[in-house]
């Protein structure tokens, strides 16, 4: 009997053995995976997964709010300082540091190409799905869908073109490993500009018009091709790549030659610039937002060209809003400078130097009450101390609500920044706001004109006038000047083309603050070492017990911008050593 | 001329003393058969006709003895290091110390079983040669160390674990760290291709064979073992009081040019404690952590048999105590302390169903509860962290018994003090099961050709986890007193009054699953003198776990070996198997290997006879590694889900799809070649004994990242089989054993050197050569080289230096300017130290005493020949709390003597570890530690009562004393490099243990 069991025992673990060992209880590929014919499906006339990879290369779009380590990129120029109490990537810059060949704070070389590459596998697949449908305009879904990708394709460039000039251009083809076929050269700066110049202008009538239907708002239109061609072109004439050599920059060696900027400097591309710009004036389907501050808020304004649709929240309020206030509480993450807030204009439009308060002058500026009489972009822009705020008043005098003065973080100048938020001045507590980071919107066009028309004319025509007027009216700039003018507006009178290219860089100063303007533009002004050399201020508000307030300068930030080949950035280190035939900037 | 039914008696001993336990047999009567007991005395009745006993024990040569009267003579066992017929582990079966030709070391687990740990390989560190480890954390139930065999040399951060072979079946590192050592017969490592080739794919980083206890035939014997004990911490970290941090916190500000934190008044304040809730002096390790917590282990074990049933079965309960202290009262009631529970059985069963069929049925079970405080699992860490806790950041209790929070607190704003968070806030369990069966037959098929069997088994073993939490997700309320109005303040921000509710959490953890299915035909047959033996294995392993792919293993491994005489022996052992990581599946992985038992020679068996044994031995062979990080098909490429995008003016979000990393349908395992030499040897009847062993391997084939491609391609590359690694090293044992009447002693060194050079890593060439990684150990860390401090602003203004930090300042730490660049930036850092891990040489001095029936163990091991560098909460100034290290700090008048630069509070400075890593901060360490000491005392039988045969009574401890060298950091010699060195402490255990057999 024990045998008998024994034996029987033997043969199941024989059977299970053999029955095991042949049984598959595995499927043999991984097909919870996403194949290539999945998402190119050669059946789906509606390309819903060929259309998610296009989902795919918009996520590639910087997203500017706080986007450098929870910094506002342009907390790295003059016009502000991070409230963090540690060593952030900004003030890194603000020191001298931030980026070199080896780090870059805002190291964007491998993530454009690889928005790039996402965009040339779309346009190399695409074919492959018989999309059907058109948009409004007739051109078929899929032709739209392609100059998408053409634009953004565009877009990832002229990132990396704002931060290295020439870069390697890839083509249309998607590269394969075998590092040969990755050992591009550096293309000069003039072919970039004209790669995405014509990349614009192909893509301009495949797609959407503008106002683009509710349902589709955030998608690439032709308004966008237009702006971002009329930036690029802007950027291109400006002094940091259009010079004959004698702006100072480090000279480069022969091979260099052509790819931190043209060789050569011409006027012309001024005009180009400017008729870039006008094209899209006249294309007419765009006009400022009545209220600044709604620009910037509000879901379709006429005047967003493109942005990046961030959805409702109190994200921006949480990060940037006065600490102390709110629920949850502000963390004051921005530091406005003194230089900042003593760029905005008197509700005069002019400069607060020239437009003292007095009797005859009760619109004035006050130094002893230096928010009053102000531009509303001030007030839409900066939390001061006594700014109305969350039905309360906003406190940065020394141990106020919003100043604490112990170890957390908090303004170090006395302001904070307002720009971008909801109108929680009179509210109890912050709500549901649309926040969009705008890519283009239309004061910015016209301020590219501005500035393109007036280095191109010898003196600033009525056109140009008129371009500033349009912006200072919705600025709600008093119109009558005393003396009075030609213009009003706070505008003299025949300024020659420098009074001009003064009022119209503080006005893009002011107008497009925190919107990753002002960090390139001090660059291909080539300003930066002039507004980065010597110490950034703020203010040190002191309150006596019987409530007066007095304001003292105090000195908040030591900057530095370091030698002038910090104008353009590094090409990393990592891809040099990689890619022989990558040349680096000159001076680095 | 004896007759049947004689009746023998005898004692059987070895040269250190009476052996209990040991198998008396009579010859050919295998169902007559008994046990020595605790004095190593027996009783047989013969009923045979060969009047011969065979005597087995483990750890023993097995010994025939011819009877010649009814009173035997004390017979002396051979121990273990002239046991030539000593069985050693190999893959898939055993072979003798003498006809082994790979290399294999041996601890039996008697010697580790009183170590009062948890986790098994704890114990193995300085016992084994060629075993390595560092035990990172002391956490109760997380306590296990990292170990490799031989070092490391794949550059794949997986790629370096050791296979784990508990009784043929692939256990996990966490399930080893969980087998109660009780269970455990012996642990062997198997190290050279020529024991590793048979497992193939799987081989490549030594095997580490766990062989579980079994009966034996003979009455039921009974163990009872407990144990109970005290932890304290190895080293306590101590941190400067309130008055001193203040002081200094106004000295750094004033460096960084910013106003003072602290008024004289304030210091004086925090000198003499007159306001204790307004200036506080707190030392928050003491607050939260108490000086010793308690652990306990009980376990029961059974065994015995007759000749067609065996059996062993234990079972044991540990509790491992945690060291904070108990925050439970009025407002909360839950246990949020540290411990560890776990319960364990096994029973082992041998049954024989005929002649020629073993049953073999086992089946072990273990469960463990760990549990851990929600308010903060890393607590140690936030007592390190200046900016969430300082010596005044707030007081223990408010007056009035309300908790209070830290105003200052950077990261979580007014954070509610430790011990509030503590007391409310509730803890987290892990709850494991564990649950394995196997089931083997081993079928003799002799009758198809003498020494053939087979044998087949079919194993399960399961890992079930759960989380389980009783918590409150909102901090407790707190208030700020201000003790001149006597009035508090609630914590800004959001308001609240009372506890929010508990909330129960329940979520699964990990759901392990492995199968293995495995058949041998084994082979072993003497022809004269000629020995043929062979071995055939089908091997079949899935293992899955929750959404992870299940990763499928088939294998069919071949031993074939000669031997002639026992003195010249050549082994092939070959694995072919595969794995469904890659498109090609199978690979061939062959090795070689050959001995020379010297001592078998007529020469020296004549000539010299001090000579017991010496055997020359050399393996050569391929094994291979399939170890793929993230479990992915390297070989096709996929889309992933990927980010989301809006479009609408009422929101849409939009998913979408990205292109994933490259396939590389070439990808496959890596290879390792291997070469090993050894010598065993001893002499004088066992008084000397020497190993040693040489090693040349070369792992070639690593998969690793592409690391010279460039970012122009933009998208992610799949990982090649690129690398190649050299790794080489020599080990050994070297024991002494003399005898001075009673007093038998004995001394052993165990050596583990090892060195790893990585020669080829797919890196493209720096602007440097000192830049390359390639030539260098695996985890080589790179750094600035530090020269000084900088002694004035005309020393800052000729020196190289740094852009874009913190200004520097004198006293700023000052680095070489390697390239003369005038500049220091990545370009100036260069090889640094040494690897964190492993050491270049661990060694193990075990020493052991025995005096009737008194013995002590003792082991010392240290580690040398590694580097040790701490992040910033550990070291940096404001970012960890300052410690007496920070005393000695740079001043202009302590320029000459400071050990430390100047304080400041800005992080990411020059003087900041994390941004600046260099040899200021890494230190070379090294340290020697006694790891463990046992005294062991064992009654005299004649003085047990009740039919216990047996009583120990021991005292054992494990580390006891740590010798370091290095006083830049107050930290464990064995936490992880990088790491903050905030872990759970290590524990030192003094534990004392009775066993008791029946």
């Amino acid at each position: 009997m024990k045998r008998y069991i024994g034996k029987l025992l033997f043969f199941t673990v024989t059977a299970l053995l053999v029955l095991n060992g042949c049984k598959r209880s595995y499927e043999l590929e991984p097909l919870e995976r996403l194949s290539d014919d999945y998402v190119w499906d050669t059946k789906d006339s509606l390309g819903t997964n060929a259309e998610k990879f296009l989902v795919n290369i918009y996520s590639n779009l910087p997203n500017g709010f706080n986007r450098v380590s929870n910094d506002y990129l342009d907390a790295a120029t003059d016009d502000a300082v991070s409230s963090a109490v540690t060593l952030v990537p900004v003030t890194n810059v603000q020191l001298g540091g931030g980026y070199d060949i080896f780090d870059n704070f805002d190291g964007t070389w491998a993530a454009n190409y690889k928005a790039i590459r996402a965009a040339n596998t779309f346009l190399n697949n695409i074919e492959k799905v018989p999309v059907k449908g058109t948009i409004p305009t007739g051109v078929p879904l899929r032709k739209a869908w392609r100059a998408e990708a053409r634009f953004l394709r565009a877009f990832f460039y002229f990132e990396l073109v704002k931060r290295y000039a020439g870069v390697p251009l890839v083509g249309n083809s998607v590269k394969d490993i075998t590092s040969e076929d990755v050992l591009i050269p550096r293309n000069t700066f003039s072919d970039c500009v004209e790669y995405i110049v014509g990349e614009c202008d192909k893509a301009a009538d495949s797609l959407r018009t503008d106002p683009v239907d509710d349902g589709n708002f955030g998608r690439i239109t032709k308004g966008a091709a237009l702006a971002l061609k009329a930036r690029v072109l802007l950027y291109a004439a400006s002094p940091l790549y259009n010079h004959n050599g004698d702006v100072g920059l480090p000279g480069g060696a022969a091979a260099q030659k052509g790819l931190s900027g043209y060789t050569d400097y011409s006027k012309d591309r001024w005009k180009r610039a400017s008729d870039a710009a006008k094209a899209l004036v006249t294309y007419g389907r765009f006009s400022l937002e009545a209220k600044f501050k709604d620009a910037f808020i509000k879901q379709n304004s006429p005047e967003v060209i493109l942005s990046r649709n961030g959805g409702a929240g109190s994200s921006i309020e949480v990060t940037n809003g006065p600490i102390g206030l709110g629920n949850p509480t502000g963390n004051g993450r921005t530091s406005p400078t003194q230089e900042f807030v003593d760029a905005f204009l008197t509700i005069n439009g002019k400069p607060i130097s020239e437009d003292p308060i007095s009797i005859a002058n009760p619109t004035g500026y006050d130094v002893n009450n230096p928010y009053l009489n102000r531009d509303k972009r001030f007030d839409a822009s900066i939390f001061y101390n006594g700014k109305q705020w969350l039905n309360t008043q906003v406190q940065t005098f020394e141990g106020g609500v919003s100043k604490p003065g112990t170890g957390v973080q908090q303004t170090k100048t006395g302001y904070y920044l307002r720009k971008f938020m909801g109108d929680y001045e009179t509210a109890g507590n912050y709500g549901s706001t649309y926040h969009n980071f705008n890519y283009f919107r239309y004061a910015e066009v016209l301020l590219n004109f501005a500035e393109a028309e007036n280095e191109y004319l010898d003196a600033p025509s009525a056109e140009v006038y008129n371009t500033i007027v349009q912006i200072r009216k919705r600025a709600e700039i008093i119109q009558n000047s005393t003396p009075a003018t030609t213009y009003g507006y706070g505008l003299k009178d025949n300024m020659t083309k420098d009074e001009m290219r003064t009022v119209i860089r503080n006005e893009r100063r002011i107008e497009l603050a925190f919107e990753e303007h002002h960090f390139w533009d001090i660059r291909r002004w080539l300003t930066a070492k002039q507004v980065l050399t010597g110490t950034l201020h703020g203010k040190k508000i002191l309150r006596a017990n019987s409530g007066l307030v007095s304001y003292e300068t105090r000195d908040v930030q030591q900057v530095s911008f370091g030698n002038a080949n910090r104008y353009l950035f590094p090409i990393p280190n990592s891809e040099m050593i990689r890619n022989g035939n990558l040349v680096q900037n000159p001076g680095w | 001329m004896l007759f049947a039914q004689q009746r023998v008696t005898g004692t059987i001993r070895d040269s250190q003393g009476p052996i209990p336990g040991a198998t008396v047999t009579e010859k050919n009567v295998p169902n007559n058969a008994t046990g020595t007991n605790s004095d190593g005395k027996f009783t047989i009745v013969l009923r045979g006709k060969s009047n011969v006993l065979v005597i087995k024990s483990i750890g023993y040569r097995t010994q025939e003895i011819r009877v010649t009267g009814d009173v035997l003579s004390d017979t002396y066992l051979q121990s273990e290091s002239k046991g030539l017929d000593e069985v050693v582990v190999q893959g898939f079966s055993n072979k003798t110390k003498i006809t082994s030709t790979g290399s294999v070391s041996t601890i039996s687990a008697e010697k580790i079983r009183n170590i009062p740990t948890s986790s098994v390989q704890n114990t193995l560190q300085g016992r084994l040669p060629g075993f390595t480890s560092q035990q990172r954390s002391g956490q109760p139930g997380k306590d296990a160390s990292d170990f490799q065999i031989r070092g490391i040399s794949s550059l794949n951060s997986n790629g370096n674990k050791p296979l784990i072979i508990v009784d043929d079946i692939e256990y996990t590192y966490e399930q080893l760290s969980q087998i109660n050592v009780n269970e455990i017969e012996s642990i062997s490592l198997l190290k050279d291709a020529a024991t590793t080739a048979i497992y193939g794919i799987k081989g490549a980083n030594g095997v580490l064979v766990v062989q579980t206890r079994r009966g034996e035939v003979g009455k039921p014997t009974v163990n009872f073992r407990i144990e109970g004990g005290v932890q304290n911490p190895v080293k306590t970290p101590k941190f400067l009081n309130a008055y001193q941090t203040a002081l200094l916190r106004n000295e750094a500000l004033k460096n960084d040019g910013l106003q003072p934190d602290f008024t004289q008044a304030d210091l004086d304040l925090f000198q003499n404690g007159s306001d204790p809730y307004g200036h506080p002096d707190v030392n928050w390790y003491d607050v939260v952590f108490k000086p010793a917590s308690l652990q306990a282990n009980t376990n029961i074990d059974i065994s015995g048999g007759t000749p067609n049933v065996k059996y062993f079965i234990s079972a044991g309960a540990l509790t491992q105590n945690g060291s904070v202290r108990d925050f439970s009262g009025p407002q909360s009631e839950v246990n949020s302390n540290f411990f560890y529970h776990k319960y364990n059985f096994r029973t082992n069963l041998d049954l024989k169903a005929t002649k020629t069929l073993d049953l073999r049925i086992d089946l072990t079970g273990r469960f463990g509860d760990i549990n851990a405080p929600k308010a903060n699992s890393g607590l140690l860490g936030e007592i390190y962290q200046y900016n969430r806790i300082s010596p005044y950041a707030a007081p223990i209790i408010n007056p009035n018994g309300s908790y209070s929070y830290n105003p200052k607190s950077i990261g979580a704003d007014n954070l509610p003090t430790i011990n509030s968070r503590l007391a409310t806030q509730g803890y987290n369990r892990e709850r494991s099961t564990d649950f394995n069966i196997l089931v083997q037959g081993t079928q003799k098929l002799d009758f198809l050709t003498q020494g053939l069997s087979f044998n087949g088994k079919v194993a399960y073993a399961s890992t079930t986890k759960l989380e389980r939490g009783l918590q409150r997700f909102d901090d407790p309320p707190v208030y700020r007193y201000n003790p001149t109005t006597d009035t508090y303040a609630m914590r800004p921000g959001t308001p609240r009054y009372v506890l929010s509710p508990l909330s129960l959490i329940a979520r699964p953890g990990s759901t392990y699953k492995s199968v293995t299915v495995q058949g041998i035909l084994n082979y072993n047959r003497d022809f004269g003198n000629h020995n043929i033996n062979g071995l055939a294995v089908f091997n079949q392993n899935t293992t899955s776990d929750l959404a992870i792919l299940p990763a499928n293993y088939r294998g069919y491994s071949f031993r074939v070996g000669y031997g002639y005489k026992r003195k010249y022996l050549i082994d092939f052992n070959s694995a072919y198997n595969g794995t469904d990581r890659f498109l090609k599946h199978y690979g061939y992985f062959p090795a070689v290997s050959a001995a020379w038992n010297i001592s078998e020679e007529n020469f020296i068996k004549d000539k010299a006879k001090f000579i017991d044994f010496i055997k020359l031995r050399a393996s050569y062979g391929l094994v291979g590694s399939d170890v793929v990080d993230g479990n992915k098909y390297l070989y096709i490429q996929q889309y992933d889900q990927s980010s989301s995008y809006n479009f609408g003016v009422s929101p849409v979000k939009y998913s979408g799809f990205s292109e994933g990393t490259l396939g590389n349908p070439d990808v496959t395992w890596e290879k390792y070649k291997e070469l090993n030499i050894g010598l065993e040897s001893n002499f004088l009847k066992g008084k000397f004994a020497l190993t040693v062993e040489y090693y040349r391997n070369i792992r070639d084939d690593q998969l690793i990242n592409r690391n010279s491609v460039s970012a122009i391609l933009g998208v992610g590359l799949p990982k090649d089989n690129l690398g190649s690694v050299l790794n080489q090293g020599v080990e050994g044992t070297f024991n002494y054993r003399p005898k001075i009447g009673n007093l038998l002693m004995d001394f052993g060194l165990v050596f583990t050197y090892n060195k790893n050079k990585v020669l080829f890593k797919d890196e493209p060439f720096p602007d440097y050569p000192y830049l390359l990684e390639t030539g260098k150990p695996i985890g080589q860390p790179f750094g600035y080289t530090w020269i000084g401090y900088y002694k004035d602003q005309a020393d800052i203004a000729n020196s190289a230096k740094p852009l874009g930090t913190v200004p520097i300042q004198p006293g700023d730490l000052k680095y070489a300017d390697l390239n003369n660049d005038g500049v220091i930036n990545d370009k100036d850092k260069s090889a640094i130290g040494k690897p964190n891990f492993p050491p270049n040489l661990t060694l193990g001095l075990p020493i052991n005493f025995t005096y009737k029936n008194f013995s002590v163990n003792i082991l010392f091991q240290g580690q040398l020949g590694y580097s040790l560098i701490l992040g910033s909460n550990a070291i940096e100034p404001f970012q960890t709390q300052l410690q007496d290290i920070h005393l000695q700090r740079w001043t202009p008048a302590t320029a000459e003597t400071a050990k430390f630069p100047r304080l400041s509070t800005l992080n990411n400075s020059v003087n900041s570890p994390s941004a600046f890593p260099s040899d200021f901060y890494l230190v070379d360490a090294k340290y020697i530690r006694l790891k463990t000491v046992e005294l062991h005392y064992q009654l005299p039988s004649k003085w047990l009562p009740f039919g216990i045969n047996k009583l120990n009574a021991y005292v054992s401890s494990y580390n006891l004393a740590t010798w370091t060298n290095y006083s830049l950091y107050q930290q464990d010699p064995e936490v992880a490099s990088g790491s903050q060195g905030d872990s759970y402490l290590n524990q030192r255990v003094i534990n004392l243990g009775v066993q008791i057999g029946f």
